[in-house]
């Protein structure tokens, strides 16, 4: 009797001390889903695995983000709600023990409606990913990947103890899309616990992305445009999931100060306007521009196999002196009709004090206009088309898309 | 005066550990078996008449001199040239040999290669690492490549490739893909915690790859493309075609974790996943 009474009491303190230890308890949901629901820059969609943390909604490609603060003790909690295949979290770069490394052969994967729980410790400041590791040619490219971002021990904007201070976030994770890996026989493959390998097709990507959105979704996703006061300073968090290289070339107006790589600080930091970035490497610059100006930064894919590149994508860049809150995206105040048209459109908004940019389905800037009343634009001459117009403000942001035909 | 002393100290210190190492190597074609089991046209250099689908590592200390017969037993003519190292091109016609020396002042890893029709001689399989080192550390070696059947047998048979639109089908380390990595002495890295493990690395294949490291961070302690990575600690390390590394991991937990390729399609072998470039790093306590 007093044996079994010392083994409840030594129960109850180990529970004790391991609940203690948790500083930070997170639960996202693996999910698939059941139709083509994820819209892409043309309006395509396709079907995706993904996770989440809203279990009713579709999935998209902008998996919740992680942010820890360097020392604390996570229990990162995964439900799989997949109707199918197993799946795990694999913390890309945190260095996490055997067991808690999501590897399914050597750690743990959680099956279908079962939770899978990942203990750790978050490691240096920095900028991490985590992805599924099943399969994870596969499981990947689906979308089961995110950002872990792990601040200093006090959260505070520094990059890390000691380190920069800055005033602006961002952080960009590109990857690519193949949607002839989007097919509902990969997206819905079946399980079979005793099969060791899978088949996979030949890899030719057809959209490029930051932060899951290419082209106009780019440009209207607050989370990834470059705004900001010409006397701040901003941390630009570069991570890359893709199957191919990135290179990001940035206006030399931003001053980029490369600073860390894979979680750790530079042993000598460097200035450049070019970072190649390959799978599953990350980099930290600190944007120090000290002048008013709009630009963009490009965003190369290229090939590792013959390094040609296949995709580029440009991300707005708007240093404005006076600028000192984010913009708002405007619903109802940005008309643009008829689509599709060969002949003129029309643009109207009633705010007077910004620009509107008309820019090619490949991002080529083709016009830019002040905005006063309405606008008749003649595009009976222009090519053939995809369009996207923006209506660009100090405090707001609309796209829209037209077709010339 | 103590300077000189010093500097006479060195350099007999130097020569009194420095040696001169007879190597002998033979360019034999034979082919590659694969990790799906089949056979493709594949050339390579051997420490004996007998092919191997790995070519062997050449490794000196600091201060070594090597001589080196390179013995061509192919019934096409042959070139060899250690990149880096001074660029003479030697010529080897069929069924000749040649002689080289070298000393070895520099610590570093480098590419002995056919850079004949470059990169086609070299693509075949005729490239292999030579390594300089100045350490007693527990060291491993990895010689990437990247196959495609058709395209080996049809260089073989003098056709011609577009570079263009290289799409390889396996990737190998050492000759071989997932899951016999780890069989492989050489590539398998395997050690206790708190000890200093070396990684050598030559990318001798036509693609651009991207290790990446479970559980630990690794130190760049030599680059051949990029002096300045030196020191750098990372999870992740893109390698170049001809470009060469060395890696020191010092783990500071027991497990076995996986290394792999972050081109994911390269984890695959013939379309096959995970038979590709993937393999497990061991860690005793």
């Amino acid at each position: 009797m007093m044996k079994y009474l010392f083994l409840i009491v030594l129960y109850f303190i180990a529970l004790t001390h391991v609940t203690a230890q948790i500083d930070q308890e997170e639960l996202i949901y693996a999910k698939m889903d059941i139709a083509p629901q994820y819209e892409l820059w043309d309006g395509n969609k396709t079907m995706l695995m993904g996770f989440t943390s809203l279990i009713g909604k579709p999935i998209t490609l902008q998996a919740p983000r992680l942010i820890f603060n360097e020392g604390d003790s996570i229990k990162l909690s995964l439900w799989n709600f997949s109707q199918g295949a197993p799946h795990t979290i694999h913390l890309h770069g945190l260095d996490v023990n055997q067991q808690n490394d999501g590897v399914p052969s050597l750690s743990f994967e959680v099956e279908h409606d079962e939770t899978g729980h990942y203990y750790f410790k978050a490691p240096h400041p920095g900028t991490y990913i985590y992805h599924c590791h099943v399969v994870s040619a596969l499981h990947v490219q689906a979308g089961m990947y995110g950002l872990v971002i792990v601040k200093p021990s006090n959260g505070s904007n520094t990059t890390w103890d000691g380190g920069y201070t800055y005033d602006n976030d961002v952080a960009w994770l590109t990857s690519e899309l193949d949607t002839l890996w989007h097919h509902d026989t990969i997206i819905n493959h079946p399980h079979d616990p005793l099969a060791t390998t899978m088949e996979i097709q030949n890899y030719y990507p057809n959209y490029f992305l930051v932060n899951g959105f290419s082209k106009q979704q780019i440009y209207e996703d607050n989370n990834s445009t470059i705004n900001s006061a010409a006397n701040e300073v901003t941390l630009l968090r570069l991570a890359n999931i893709g199957n191919y290289g990135n290179r990001i070339i940035l206006p030399s107006t931003l001053n980029s100060k490369i600073i860390s790589s894979d979680g750790r600080p530079l042993q000598t930091e460097y200035f450049s306007d070019t970072i190649v970035i390959l799978p599953g490497e990350r980099y930290q610059v600190l944007l120090t521009p000290t002048i008013e100006f709009q630009d963009s930064i490009e965003v190369e894919y290229f090939s590792l196999n013959t390094e040609n590149i296949e995709g580029i994508e440009k991300i707005p860049v708007d240093i404005n002196e006076f600028l000192t809150t984010k913009l708002n995206v405007i619903e109802n105040d940005f008309l643009v009709y008829p689509s599709p048209t060969n002949n003129k459109i029309t643009v109207e908004t009633n705010n007077t004090n910004g620009t509107i940019y008309i820019y090619s389905s490949i991002g080529q800037l083709k016009l830019s206009l002040d905005t006063k009343g309405s606008k008749y634009i003649d595009v009976s001459n222009w090519d053939k088309g995809i369009y996207f117009i923006s209506f660009k403000s100090v405090n707001a942001i609309k796209t829209k898309k037209i077709i010339i035909n | 005066m103590s300077k000189w002393l010093i500097l006479l100290l060195f350099f007999l210190s130097v020569q009194s550990f420095a040696a001169t190492v007879n190597k002998k190597i033979y360019i034999i074609s034979d082919s590659l078996e694969t990790v799906s089991g089949d056979k493709i046209p594949y050339i390579t250099f051997n420490e004996s008449n007998v092919f191997s689908q790995t070519n062997p590592i050449l490794e000196f200390q600091v201060g070594d001199s090597l001589s080196l017969w390179i013995v061509n037993k192919d019934s096409v003519l042959h070139h060899f040239q250690i990149k880096d190292g001074g660029n003479i091109v030697q010529i080897i016609p069929s069924g000749d040999s040649v002689l080289i020396g070298k000393k070895f002042l520099i610590e570093g890893s480098y590419i002995y290669f056919d850079p004949l029709d470059f990169p086609e001689n070299s693509y075949l399989g005729l490239s292999g690492m030579l390594i300089v080192k100045n350490h007693n550390h527990s060291s491993f070696y990895w010689n990437i490549k990247e196959h495609i059947s058709d395209w080996n047998q049809t260089l073989v048979t003098n056709g011609t490739v577009s570079w263009d639109t290289y799409y390889p089908q396996y990737f190998t380390i050492n000759g071989v893909s997932n899951p016999n990595i780890n069989l492989n002495q050489n590539a398998r890295i395997i050690g206790s915690v708190n000890d200093t493990l070396i990684l050598n690395l030559a990318n001798t294949g036509q693609s651009i790859h991207s290790l990446h490291f479970h559980g630990y961070h690794a130190i760049i302690l030599y680059s051949s493309k990029n002096a300045s990575h030196v020191g750098r600690e990372k999870d992740t390390f893109p390698i170049y075609p001809m470009e060469t590394l060395v890696l020191k991991i010092i783990p500071d937990k027991p497990g076995e974790y996986p290394i792999h390729d972050h081109n994911l399609v390269a984890v695959a072998g013939n379309n096959i996943y995970p038979n590709g470039m993937f393999t497990t790093i061991l860690i005793t306590p």
